[in-house]
């Protein structure tokens, strides 16, 4: 299956602000997400790299229209998700699911497994009484539960399990598209791996599409086949993964791929690290001029005063640096 | 190679609940010599922290040590009154814990915080104790430390306060550092600064570190010994070298095999290790690994095995390496791991 290059998803300078109150008065806004272009094609794997309070999960909630955008387009099959309110996003809302990062908060404890896939079933009209029933067990199935662990409740099960749950939750309602918000940090390593081969599995199987968030650099490589780069609510570089890893030209992408711990102790002892110094800035108050222009280490004048604009330097490889 | 200033022999800790015994530790043997930093990994439930908090004598009720010995520059922790202990926590033993939200006092100044800790354990006075605080907080790399000592908590980011943690750690200069999963929380750039940190500290100050993770990368960067546990005992132990390269239990082979590679290929799967690992309360009478082991026979699933040692400093528990069984090949040969050379 190679993914066809038809758009699926296009953002369009998307800006999420969140305003900062100083009793009935907008003091200041968090611009979380400021300015953000890009476009998945169907069936493609898009991953999202950067630190945590980079904007990522934002993003991903803004995407989703559980946060209002405070501008730019959403554009999904060509229909625009920005200006829709309330019920009209509904059938979108089937189209588009979410996994979450924390599979302990994200599945309601009182509710059975079985409930918990059910619901999105319900809420759209999909499916009652026996044949409910049996779809549940067959996306049980799908994502490698037994069709008995549908009475039981999310306490009973692993952390991986859960997130299979989570899973079968979001297929519910036969997406196209699925944002992937940090699923599997918070696994351990071999379940990491069971839950990415998954995800890849069921892509093939069905034909989805994937936005993939993670600050875990190693897994999202593997999964994704482009991705874009992060920082303080910015996209600082977008590639495919190969060219990415490969030749980073953006300043904080290289010094985050060195930063990567290598699991090999003859490659780890010859790398030297690129280390940013310091903490990212403020997004409420976020730096003239390029964002990393204060931890970046080719630093110039123009990089203080103007900021860099999103250029294409290969095919299908954009940055936003003056250098 | 230094004297070795902690031992563990045969260390047993279970708890107590009211469904039944739960085995986190079922007999561990290891030791760390002065100015080595060794890494336990393992899956979350393996008993990576339980041996921590063994050690420290930190357990919590219904937690218990109830078999072993912990020997620490020759003398018994376990022997020890509480007050003694106390004496010892802190001041030789130190430990930095995973969240370092929870285990800093919201309510009080950080450097009130780190100056409690030095007057504990050091007869200067306040005065004396507050220079000695600003010390550290340069050592660990915090600008401004004047100023910083009278914030809170809250206002430092989680790097930050992963810092000021390990400045806490090392303010007494103690022999023997505990880290668990210090750099599991933050990103990969704090942590490649909290990891560059640790290794300078170790150079100057000569602290041993036991550095307690699941991420293997983690290990490569700090360690030079390894200890592999599996539900509540050590499957593999050996030098670095031995474990990347020459690893001898199929549990080890996994987690190797289960992080993508960097001459990965488009369609490549990665090799996971399938299943979960087993309840601690109703354990097997083999080999704990064995449902999930490729390599499984009969006898994994009736006797756990010994420990076979392979060559000096590399040891592991697997039935495969007896003479009469049948011989794994080793998956990876050396340099093969990157593909590279």
């Amino acid at each position: 299956m190679g993914p066809n290059k038809e758009p699926l998803l296009e953002v369009k300078n998307l800006r999420k602000y969140f305003p900062i109150k100083d009793g009935l008065a907008i003091k200041s806004y968090i611009k979380a997400v400021d300015g953000v272009s890009f476009t998945i094609n169907q069936g493609e794997t898009m991953g999202l790299v950067g630190e945590s309070g980079c904007g990522k999960s934002t993003m991903a909630r803004t995407i989703m229209r559980l946060y209002k955008p405070t501008d730019g387009e959403i554009c999904f099959h060509g229909n625009n998700l920005a200006t829709l309110k309330g019920s009209q996003l509904l059938p979108y809302r089937k189209r588009i699911q979410m996994i979450f990062q924390d599979p302990y908060a994200s599945l309601n404890g009182r509710m059975t497994v079985g409930d918990i896939v059910g619901e999105a079933l319900d809420i759209h009209k999909l499916a009652s009484g026996k044949a409910r029933i049996s779809m549940i067990h067959e996306l049980l199935h799908k994502v490698g539960l037994e069709p008995d662990h549908a009475i039981r409740y999310p306490h009973e099960f692993s952390g991986g399990q859960r997130q299979r749950i989570g899973i079968a939750r979001a297929l519910a309602v036969s997406p196209d598209f699925i944002i992937c918000d940090e699923p599997i940090s918070a696994l351990d390593v071999s379940i990491q791996a069971q839950i990415v081969n998954m995800l890849k599995d069921l892509q093939s199987e069905l034909g989805l599409t994937y936005l993939f968030i993670a600050h875990d650099l190693t897994m999202v490589r593997h999964i994704s086949d482009k991705i874009g780069v992060m920082y303080l609510g910015k996209l600082v570089e977008i590639a495919d993964s190969k060219t990415l890893y490969k030749s980073p030209r953006h300043p904080y992408t290289q010094a985050l791929l060195s930063a990567m711990p290598i699991p090999d102790p003859r490659l780890a002892s010859k790398s030297r690290r690129i280390l940013i110094e310091g903490d990212m800035p403020s997004p409420i108050d976020p730096p003239l001029g390029c964002r990393f222009s204060t931890r970046c280490q080719y630093v110039h004048s123009q990089c203080v005063q103007e900021e860099p604009k999103m250029r294409e330097i290969s095919s299908g490889h954009h940055v936003a640096c003056h250098t | 190679m230094g004297e070795k200033i902690l031992e563990l022999r045969d260390l047993k800790t279970s708890y107590f609940t009211h469904i039944g015994e739960v085995k986190a530790i079922r007999g561990i043997s290891f030791h760390i010599h002065r100015g080595e930093a060794i890494g336990i990994v393992g899956e979350s439930g393996s008993g990576k922290s339980v041996t921590a908090l063994s050690i420290m004598r930190l357990l919590q009720h219904p937690g218990k040590i109830i078999g072993g010995q912990i020997t620490f520059k020759g003398k018994n922790l376990l022997q020890k009154s509480i007050k003694e202990m106390q004496c010892i926590r802190g001041n030789e033993i130190s430990m930095i814990f995973q969240d370092s939200m929870t285990s800093l006092n919201p309510v009080f100044t950080v450097g009130n915080q780190i100056i409690e800790v030095i007057l504990q354990h050091h007869k200067i006075s306040k005065k004396e104790a507050k220079v000695k605080a600003v010390e550290m907080f340069k050592l660990v790399g915090i600008s401004s430390p004047e100023k910083r000592m009278n914030q809170y908590p809250h206002e430092f980011s989680g790097g930050m306060r992963q810092r000021l943690m390990i400045g806490m750690a090392l303010s007494c200069e103690p022999t023997l550092l505990i880290a668990d999963e210090p750099t599991t929380a933050l990103d990969v750039t704090i942590q490649a600064q909290i990891l560059e940190l640790m290794k300078d500290l170790k150079k100057r100050l000569d602290t041993s570190i036991i550095l307690i993770t699941h991420d293997l990368g983690v290990v490569a960067a700090l360690c030079s010994r390894v200890v592999v546990m599996y539900s509540g005992l050590i499957m593999e132990e050996g030098s670095i070298e031995n474990i990347f390269y020459n690893s001898k239990h199929p549990y080890t082979q996994g987690l190797l095999k289960s992080i993508p590679k960097a001459n990965w290929k488009d369609k490549d799967k990665l090799i996971s290790i399938e299943g979960t690992p087993p309840d601690l309360l109703g354990l097997p009478d083999g080999c704990p690994f064995m449902p999930r082991c490729s390599y499984a026979m009969e006898i994994c699933k009736r006797e756990q095995s010994p420990d076979f040692e392979i060559e000096e400093n590399h040891r592991s528990m697997c039935w495969r390496l007896h003479d009469e069984a049948p011989k794994i090949e080793t998956w990876m040969k050396r340099g093969d791991f990157h593909g590279t050379k």
